[in-house]
């Protein structure tokens, strides 16, 4: 019997604990007692980490399509196909006709070479992955406030806290372990807004639940914040010394009393200042949320409306407090962090500066770097079927099922010349693939994850991987030197850390062996650093903390006598993002076998639906059919559906519009109609 | 008596690995405590009940029962060595009695007894607990106990299996010693006992309302934790992996906490709310099991307080139930105590 302390691989909490093996094989999960964040305990998807590792659909050996059908190949095989592939489109279309997908699943050191292998080798910014998704609108809203897209503070930090603001976040549900640390708050003495039209677990515990309409956000804020400001509840004193472009933002939201935001909001006023006297009294007030926030097509506005509310109030910089997004995968603030970005190299070094692309020319050994401007993933699908993205290699993302409308994804991916796809599991993208290169998972591998409070830690290998898999570390090596980039030799991941280390001031103190046991925060900058749990203490990191004023805009989609309601899509706690590791885990698949749409009671009883009864759920983009949960989770008028199931694919429905910034689509809100199934 | 220094002890355990797939409390890299072997960690025999439950070792988190291809069904090997576990509490011994009854009731578990029929189980007590607290003897109820004192261990072998082990050992004469030990051992029980009791009568009596479920499912993130850390939780769910060349069946750790757990296949589920479910993990222990199996099945182990993310573990629940609704009743009779002041009982 053997334990390997490891890494959760399902949510950005960052849980650790020990997989516990036996002859080879996985046979449990025990918590770490030690861990600053799990602290002994794991939630259900951590108990069962465990339980996929060796399922019997785990790809075993490279495939390669052969007059339709897949054919087992050998590594030296594929590798070579892959590379001739990938450079023949290069030579034919140019570099730009080339995407890489990178996966916010994979280890850092992964996503790096991924990142590496696009820009270094094959000459392109167009890498990018699947924090387009989900918190895209974070890295350009917070950046651009703060000099930093990350969580200001620690999960530590709820402790302190004596009001905790939870917008747009279900988070028992999707942060588990931060979820149950904000009910010790709440029973410690902390008061608790959640602002969520769904009736989520938290609003229970809530001092204040805001149902407000879906998409109303900035209208809200604004509205709270003119209410601080009319009151004189600001923090001058924070303002004066710390901020800067105040007097836009007050000129902005003074146009935004309670009364106009309710009738947007569908709130009262009263509730509206309730909300606003709640926060601005606060000693210590902390901003939570997470894509209820950032999954709209005014996702960045969202970002810049709730860290306008920190500085204003003075909430940034000091324990108990922040602007606190939640990273959704384990490792998608680490994803970033890599460059895994268009715009970014690793540590937000601009991809446009060309001392930075000078410096990494130099660090990589290469003669240039690509200085057009890359291309965002949800772009590049657009691009693909548009004929300008002819090539993708897709490293463990499944961008069928996760993408919106997902007959514009399959359309994309089908009118590519070469897709590569490189997993653990054949997903529903991977069977489009002419290519797939069967992957190693986080039990097989060494690396680090980085959590949502920009905690860095160790991923260790407990088991070997089935067949012929193998890391993607090594994959990604195999096929650059493949490709005519022969410098590339590390013996281990720790020497791929050494040289992002190297490279990025950001991570410039990170070692493995200063990662025991339980890793570092970045900033963490040389190697007696002790990492950094809270942000922006002295100063912001782009100096003055600046107030960005937004307008409301409404929603891409909005409903109509036609699709009279708003669908809003989300996550089950049980199930992982398209359902590949949790779907083939035998408890969680248990507990929720099959896509159902919730739907309030009012408007089933109208609709002559009851429970568990079969619906078809149509938008202008699909129709999906799907079992009817009767609940008053969701007000009347809106439906909400998890995404994981492909025989209910929610993303057949969702709208394919985007951020005009970060490029995040508009998950969130979309027009449906919904009917009984006779 | 025999005795040893826990070098000595150390010694003794590694000796013994020919013939025993020895288990032990270690100490893993970040410090958390484990049941593990000398050879992947170092011992840490200090510190009290383990995080995990010692009775994993015969009822794993995920175990096979068979492997089927070609018309063959293969039952999982039975392991070369018999197992040595040490750990125990003298309160784990007492789970470790209930479920081993459990799963000897007909039908028989054979899968359990595999391991544990041929194992030889050791308690670890006396002064080893959390920050050098005093660990309840366990006095039988085991093959081997390990009680410290002053630095030393002592050795008492109630089974043949225990007596086996340690007969290299010499034998000692410090009678008067261990009858101080067992003295303590009698003293140092009393508060939670009387909790468990109380909170018992009160849900025999039905004097919990809906509205403390609702409550307390209110604060249960599903996690499971609580199941599965409890020593005396039995419950297992099937799993059968299929691929062409043959069906693996295994059984894994289930918890009650869970909304599938009695959903029923057309939807309906009796337990069908996070109120009824935290309501029967309570009950289960502190009712049901008492007039099936007539007695309580909860030992007071304190781990699944430990291992709840949201704070209620069963004996915060009992505190919670005995301090909120235990003032108009007459439960706490040990002593002969009618009224309780409840502030002066429980902790
Ligand atoms: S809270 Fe997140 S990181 Fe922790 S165990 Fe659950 S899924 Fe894993
Ligand atoms: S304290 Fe909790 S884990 Fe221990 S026996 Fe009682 S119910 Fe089970
Ligand atoms: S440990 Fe706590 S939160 Fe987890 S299932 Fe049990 S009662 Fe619920």
């Amino acid at each position: 019997m053997k334990r390997t302390l490891t890494v959760c691989p399902y949510c950005g909490t960052g849980c650790m604990f020990y997989l516990v093996s036996q002859g080879g094989r996985l046979v449990g999960v025990e918590p770490s007692s030690t861990h600053p964040v799990s602290r002994g305990a794991l939630c259900v998807k951590g108990w069962n980490a465990y339980a996929f590792v060796h399922h019997p659909d785990r790809l075993t050996t490279p495939l390669i399509r052969d007059h339709g059908e897949f054919r087992p190949a050998t590594w030296d095989e594929a590798i070579a196909t892959v590379a001739t592939a990938l450079k023949s489109v290069q030579e034919r279309h140019g570099a730009d006709s080339l995407m890489f997908a990178s996966s916010a699943k994979a280890t850092n050191e992964e996503n790096y070479l991924l990142m590496k292998l696009a820009r270094g080798v094959f000459g392109t910014n167009n890498i990018d992955h699947c924090a387009r998704l989900c918190h895209s609108s974070t890295v350009t809203g917070l950046t651009e406030a703060f000099g930093s897209g990350a969580m200001t503070n620690s999960i530590a930090c709820l402790d302190d806290s004596d009001l905790i603001f939870v917008i747009g976040s279900n988070t028992t549900e999707q942060h588990p372990l931060i979820g149950s640390r904000i009910m010790n708050a709440v029973r410690g003495g902390a008061r608790l807004i959640v602002a969520d039209n769904r009736r989520i677990r938290l609003s229970r515990h809530a001092d204040l639940h805001l149902r407000h309409n879906n998409g109303s956000d900035v209208p809200l804020l604004n509205a709270m914040m003119q209410v601080i400001i009319a009151e004189g509840r600001a923090d001058r004193a924070f303002m004066e010394s710390r901020t800067e472009n105040y007097p836009a933002l007050a000129a902005t939201v003074a146009q935004w009393p309670p009364e106009r935001a309710a009738a947007v909001t569908g709130l009262t006023p009263e509730e509206i200042v309730a909300a606003a006297r709640l926060f601005a009294g606060a000693r210590a007030a902390m901003l939570v949320y997470s894509m209820g926030i950032t999954q709209h097509s005014h996702g960045v506005d969202n970002v810049r409306s709730c860290a306008n509310l920190a500085l204003l109030t003075g909430n940034v910089g000091r324990p108990g407090a922040g602007v606190n997004p939640l990273r959704g995968q384990n490792n998608v603030q680490g994803g970033c962090d890599m460059g895994a970005l268009p715009e970014f190299y690793s540590g937000y070094q601009q991809a446009a500066d060309p001392l930075v692309r000078e410096k990494f020319a130099r660090g990589w050994g290469v003669s240039s770097l690509p200085a057009t401007p890359g291309l965002p993933l949800t772009r590049a699908m657009n691009a693909a079927t548009e004929g300008r993205i002819k090539g993708m290699f897709i490293m463990g993302e499944n961008p069928l099922l996760s993408d919106p409308d997902q007959a514009h994804a399959l359309r994309a991916l089908e009118s590519l010349e070469l897709l590569v796809v490189q997993d653990i599991f054949l997903t529903e993208t991977a069977r489009l693939a002419h290519l797939v290169l069967p992957a190693a998972c986080f039990a097989e591998k060494e690396g680090t994850f980085t959590n949502t409070e920009r905690r860095v830690q160790r991923v260790r290998k407990a088991v070997d991987p089935p067949g012929e898999a193998r890391p993607d570390w090594q994959i990604l090596c195999d096929l650059a030197r493949s490709a005519g980039y022969k410098e590339i030799s590390y013996a281990a991941p720790h020497e791929i850390m050494a040289e992002i280390a190297a490279l990025t001031p950001l991570y410039g103190g990170i070692s493995y062996d200063r990662l025991e046991p339980h890793g570092l925060q970045w900033p963490c900058t040389t190697s007696d650093d002790p990492g950094t749990p809270i942000l922006h203490r002295e100063h912001f990191t782009r100096g003055r903390g600046r107030f960005i004023p937004v307008e409301y805009r409404p929603s891409a989609e909005l409903p109509d006598e036609e699709y009279p309601f708003v669908l809003t899509t989300g996550r089950s706690y049980f199930h992982w993002h398209t359902g590949s590791m949790t779907r083939r885990t035998h408890l969680l698949d248990r507990e929720e076998r099959s896509p159902f749409v919730e739907l309030n009671p009012h408007d089933a009883a109208r609709m002559g639906v009851r429970e568990r009864e079969m619906t078809q759920v149509t938008s202008r983009r699909g129709s999906i059919l799907l079992a009817a949960r009767v609940s008053d989770i969701v007000p009347p008028g809106v439906l909400f559906i998890p995404f994981h199931f492909v025989e209910g694919a929610a993303n057949a429905l969702t709208n394919n519009v985007l951020d005009p910034e970060s490029s995040i689509p508009e998950f969130k809100v979309c027009a449906v109609s919904i009917r009984r199934v006779p | 008596m025999k005795q040893l220094s826990t070098h000595q002890l150390i010694t003794l355990f590694a000796s013994l690995e020919g013939g025993w797939d020895v288990r032990l409390p270690v100490r893993l890299p970040d410090g958390t405590r484990a049941m593990g072997k000398l050879s992947d960690a170092p011992p840490a025999l200090l510190g009290g009940p383990l995080p995990s439950k010692p009775t994993a070792a015969f009822f794993p988190q995920e175990e096979q029962v068979f492997m089927a291809s070609e018309g063959e069904i293969r039952p999982s090997p039975t392991p070369e060595r018999p197992l040595l576990v040490a750990g125990f509490t003298a309160r784990d011994l007492e789970c470790l009695r209930f479920i081993d009854r459990f799963f000897a009731t007909a039908p028989r578990d054979d899968l359990y007894f595999r391991c544990r029929e041929t194992a030889l189980v050791a308690a670890v007590t006396g002064w080893c607990g959390p920050a050098g607290s005093f660990m309840k003897m366990a006095q039988g109820g085991c093959d081997l106990e390990l009680v410290r004192d002053q630095d030393e261990w002592l050795l008492l072998s109630y089974t043949e299996k225990g007596m086996s082990v340690t007969r290299g050992v010499p034998h000692r004469h410090d009678e008067g010693r261990l009858e101080r030990l067992r003295q303590l051992s009698t003293t140092a029980t009393g508060a939670d006992e009387l909790l468990l009791r109380s909170a018992a009568a009160l849900l025999r009596d039905d004097l919990i309302p809906d509205s403390f479920w609702r409550e307390i499912g209110d604060r249960c993130i599903l996690c499971t934790g609580c199941n599965l850390v409890c020593p005396t939780c039995s419950c297992f769910g099937i799993r059968d992996w299929r691929s062409a060349a043959q069906t693996q069946r295994s059984r894994i750790w289930d918890s009650c906490q869970l909304e599938g757990f009695m959903r029923e296949a057309g939807g309906h589920n009796p337990l069908g709310s996070e109120a009824l479910r935290s309501r029967r993990r309570i009950h289960h222990k502190l009712a049901a099991d008492l007039l099936r199996w007539g007695e309580i099945s909860c030992f007071l182990c304190g781990r699944c307080d430990a291992a709840c993310p949201t704070g209620i573990g069963i004996v915060s629940v009992m505190k919670e139930m005995v301090s909120r609704y235990g003032k108009t009743t007459t439960y706490m009779t040990q002593e002969g105590v009618s009224t309780v002041d409840r502030s002066s009982r429980i902790r």
